[in-house]
């Protein structure tokens, strides 16, 4: 029940502008942790407002709030300067409040008339043909070019993030929430998506947009706060009064150091850590996902690979690791053949899955039952395992890496995204290696665990080992590789090294252009 | 604003914990109750009184001095039955072919004390019987391990349907080659008798109880302590960690599977050896199955599998005095077990916790 408790103020001055949403000192608190404490912010019409801050410092807290998920422990809301209780999501979205989740909600199956027809009230009986003419108006009106009939399957990530912002939209909303919404696009559709807000904003509406890239701050927010352990650390201000230092300090408490340019050149006689030659492989649906590959990583280099989410990147990381077989071509790692994982493994090769929760993570096991699972022998104690040693390993390598893994008996299910990803690359680069695969290594992990794993891959470098990269930064790219290879649908579409390394031209490879 | 420390990176609590839940002998309590109270809906439908009903089952299953014995001797090879769902459910599969793995472990006992039990010492008998039982069970079981591995036909399937191969396969032999009396009952040839399992010092226990409560331990220590345990459960909580991690999951999960046959093949020849002597049409009906209900019912967990097994033979046990005693048909029981089985997995299942 959606319960009015305030009544509109009588407008005292009408020349200042009504904020769609002002939250009040928001509280909200679970046992000992403080996940919100006295939050404030407000969205005015045709602003856009962005929310920043490190994992675990209460976005997500406040956005739940917000929309009617939790309900805080002190503090008020209100919507057009009336007072308002949410009990439910749905009151939220009658209030005009509408959320465009992280991990998208369409129905792959189903088109995107029939998905839109799930959250409209279209009535008991679909009218798919008025409804399609409802959303192309619709995507005319806000600029959102959706296709109706389009089965969601057959969309790309961000065209079915256009389709649920205009969902969002149809539905009534005003103010619109974006979770994270840049994490799973590639530049371009960045590009596109902030074409898309900035239209939105000047047609009057409110966006709240949360993020961790400062510069996306930079390029769309008019005023940003950032959350620091469930506390307003700022609050509202105006970006460009501040400098990227400051706000990083502000989000994680220190300063968090550059990564060091100077960096000692690759040796270009090293030994092939990682070496493809035509290397063709099919991906699980049976279509053919690399195409005739042919790609080395020396020793004491890191490669990076660019490319828009599912270009082959998977395959790619499993076909040098012998997971995947290959079609046609060769694996070698360090000059041996790398056909199972075994070899792959015993040839030298370590690897960051590119989803480890299905790839890597037994939930039912403590974390410390992950870190013998490194493909090594198990440190034998008669007829079991030596979990002391394990133990005094995982004590050093977690005050080596300095990635501060959660406390080892803790099951894996236990554990957020973040911690699960910081487990696998602390059990992964604590050893030497000769090849290194690191499959988005830095994904759900904060600023300062960022710089650090991205620290650690540097180390392995340095140390000798190959380090094949992917990422779907380019940012992070382009600091640390010695060298960006761009996928685009299976095949190579371009090499580009350092003196050429330019956002938009990587860009246009990732979609298939010629540079 | 100053805020000087780092801000907490663990995971909040209340992400990770329930509400406390009520002490598991609560919960057994209450779901068994539940399971009495429904049941006796059907008592009373069947026209009997179930105060009554329950009285007699409970004197004839705990007060007369043979039922502890009885109880005891039913829950050998139920219990070895569970532990052969048990170790193939660490490696995440479901051997639904206890039955039949029992039952190949009888006829490969049988087959040996057949062919030997007439001048061989009876205690050579009884060795060579153990291991045609363990190797019996394993080969059945093997059939499906193999299955499995080259074709993908799922063991559940697999296992189930060569209950009924062995069932078939028992039935030929005593029809046919092993049949002792043309003209009676299709039996094969009673064991000499000193070459059955003995009993312990007078009490009427058989030997069975003593090899099932050392398996469960064994399987507990094996799973729990070895690396070869702490593989399984990494192939059954997620084969591709497993398969990433360089293990051998098909040598992992074969040899899960045949360490189930092998331990429903020893219960085959408990069976056969110590309980029933001779092959027959009924041999060791359903303990299979109940040994895999008596697995659930402790969560594939070794040790809790004793309590559960004693559970279902006392239940069996109570079958027959009701049978009995209250006229009422045997098949009766078989709902109390159901019931009971359903309300427990009900009333204990762990919140979020995958089974």
């Amino acid at each position: 029940m959606t319960n009015v408790v305030g009544a509109p103020n009588e407008s005292e001055s009408s020349t200042a502008l009504v904020p769609i949403l002002r939250v009040e000192r928001f509280t909200k608190h679970f046992a000992e942790v403080k996940a919100n404490t006295d939050v404030s912010l407000d969205v005015l019409p045709g602003e856009v407002h962005a929310l920043v801050g490190e994992n675990g410092a209460g976005k997500s807290t406040l956005l739940k709030m917000i929309y009617g998920v939790y309900t805080p422990d002190s503090g008020r809301m209100l919507i057009d300067d009336v007072e308002v209780s949410l009990g439910s999501p749905a009151e939220a979205r009658n209030l005009g409040i509408g959320m465009v989740f992280q991990d998208l909600r369409l129905v792959p199956a189903l088109s995107v008339t029939e998905n839109m027809a799930l959250s409209l009230d279209v009535g008991a009986i679909l009218r798919p043909r008025a409804l399609a003419k409802r959303i192309a108006a619709a995507s005319e009106e806000y600029g959102l070019a959706v296709e109706p009939r389009a089965l969601v399957q057959h969309l790309s990530i961000g065209e079915r993030q256009r389709a649920e912002i205009l969902k969002v939209l149809m539905t009534g909303a005003r103010l619109v929430i974006l979770d994270e919404p840049t994490s799973v696009l590639a530049p371009q559709e960045v590009q596109a998506l902030f074409g898309v807000v900035d239209r939105l904003r000047s047609q009057g509406f409110g966006i709240l947009i949360v993020t961790h890239k400062l510069n996306e701050v930079r390029a769309i927010a008019d005023r940003v706060t950032v959350l620091r352990g469930g506390v307003p650390i700022l609050e509202g201000v105006k970006p460009s009064d501040y400098t990227d230092e400051q706000l990083i300090t502000a989000m994680v408490g220190h300063a968090v150091p550059a990564l060091p340019v100077e960096r000692s050149a690759v040796d270009a006689d090293a030994e092939h850590a990682l070496s493809l030659e035509s290397v063709s492989s099919r991906g699980d649906k049976g279509h053919e996902a690399l195409k005739s590959i042919s790609l080395t990583v020396r020793r004491g280099e890191l490669v990076g690979v660019a490319g828009v989410a599912g270009s082959g990147q998977r395959e790619l990381c499993e076909v040098a690791t012998g997971l995947r077989d290959v079609t046609s071509g060769t694996v070698k790692i360090a000059g041996l053949a790398a056909a199972t994982p075994r070899k792959a493994i015993d040839a030298g090769a370590v690897s960051v899955p590119e989803d480890p929760v299905a790839d890597s993570v037994v939930t039912r096991l403590t974390v410390l039952e992950h870190m013998p699972l490194d493909g090594r022998p198990f440190p034998r104690r008669r007829w079991g395992i030596d979990w002391a040693r394990i133990k005094s390993k995982t004590a050093e390598s977690n005050d080596r890496l300095g990635l501060r893994i959660a406390p080892i008996g803790r099951k894996l299910f236990e554990l957020s995204g973040g911690n699960i990803q910081r487990v696998i690359l602390t059990r992964e680069l604590s050893a030497d290696s000769t090849l290194v695969v690191a499959a988005y290594p830095s994904r759900g992990l904060d600023i300062s665990n960022v710089r650090r794993t991205q620290q650690v891959l540097l180390d392995r470098r340095a140390g000798g080992a190959g380090v094949l990269m992917i990422s779907e930064d380019l940012d992070e790219l382009m600091a640390m590789a010695d060298r960006i290879v761009v996928l685009h649908d299976g095949h190579l579409s371009g090499e580009v090294l350092p003196a050429d390394y330019d956002r938009q031209h990587i860009g246009r490879l990732m979609l298939g252009g010629v540079a | 604003m100053t805020l000087t420390d780092a801000p907490p990176t663990a995971q909040p609590e209340w992400l990770s914990t329930g509400k406390k839940a009520a002490p598991a002998v609560v919960r057994w309590a209450v779901a068994i109750l539940c399971a009495l109270a429904a049941f006796s809906v059907i008592i009373v439908f069947k026209g009997a009184s179930p105060l009554e009903v329950f009285g007699d089952m409970w004197v004839s299953t705990f007060v007369r001095p043979r039922s502890l014995v009885e109880i005891l001797n039913t829950m050998a090879p139920i219990a070895l039955a569970a532990l052969a769902v048990v170790v193939p459910a660490r490696a995440g599969m479901s051997n639904v072919g206890g039955e039949g793995q029992l039952i190949v472990g009888a006829i490969a006992a049988a087959g040996v004390a057949l062919a030997t039990d007439q001048f061989l010492p009876g205690e050579t008998v009884m060795v060579l019987m153990l291991l045609a039982g363990i190797v019996g069970g394993a080969a059945w079981a093997a059939i499906a391990g193999m299955l499995r591995l080259v074709f993908q036909v799922n063991e559940a399937v697999s296992t189930l349907l060569l209950n009924f191969v062995a069932l078939d396969l028992l039935l030929f032999l005593i029809y046919q080659p092993w049949r002792e009396d043309p003209s009676g009952q299709p039996t094969s040839r009673e064991l000499v008798d000193t070459a059955k399992l003995p009993e312990i010092s007078g009490l009427g226990i058989g030997i069975g109880i003593v090899i099932a409560v050392v398996a469960a331990i064994a399987v507990f220590f094996v799973l729990k302590y070895t690396r070869w345990g702490f593989k399984l459960s990494v192939v059954g909580g997620n084969a591709e960690a497993a398969r990433r991690a360089g293990l051998h999951v098909p040598v992992l999960i074969l040899s899960a599977l045949l360490v189930g046959g092998a331990l429903a093949g020893i219960a085959g020849m408990i069976q056969f050896a110590g309980i029933e002597y001779k092959l027959r049409a009924g041999f060791g009906l359903q303990i299979g199955y109940i040994g895999f209900l008596a697995s659930w019912l402790a969560r594939h967990r070794p040790l809790p599998v004793l309590l559960a097994s004693f559970v279902f033979a006392a239940l069996a046990v109570a079958g027959d005095s009701l049978q009995l005693d209250a006229q009422l048909p045997a098949a009766t029981v078989s709902i109390l077990t159901a019931f009971i089985l359903i309300a427990v997995l009900g009333f204990t299942q762990k919140k979020g916790a995958a089974l």
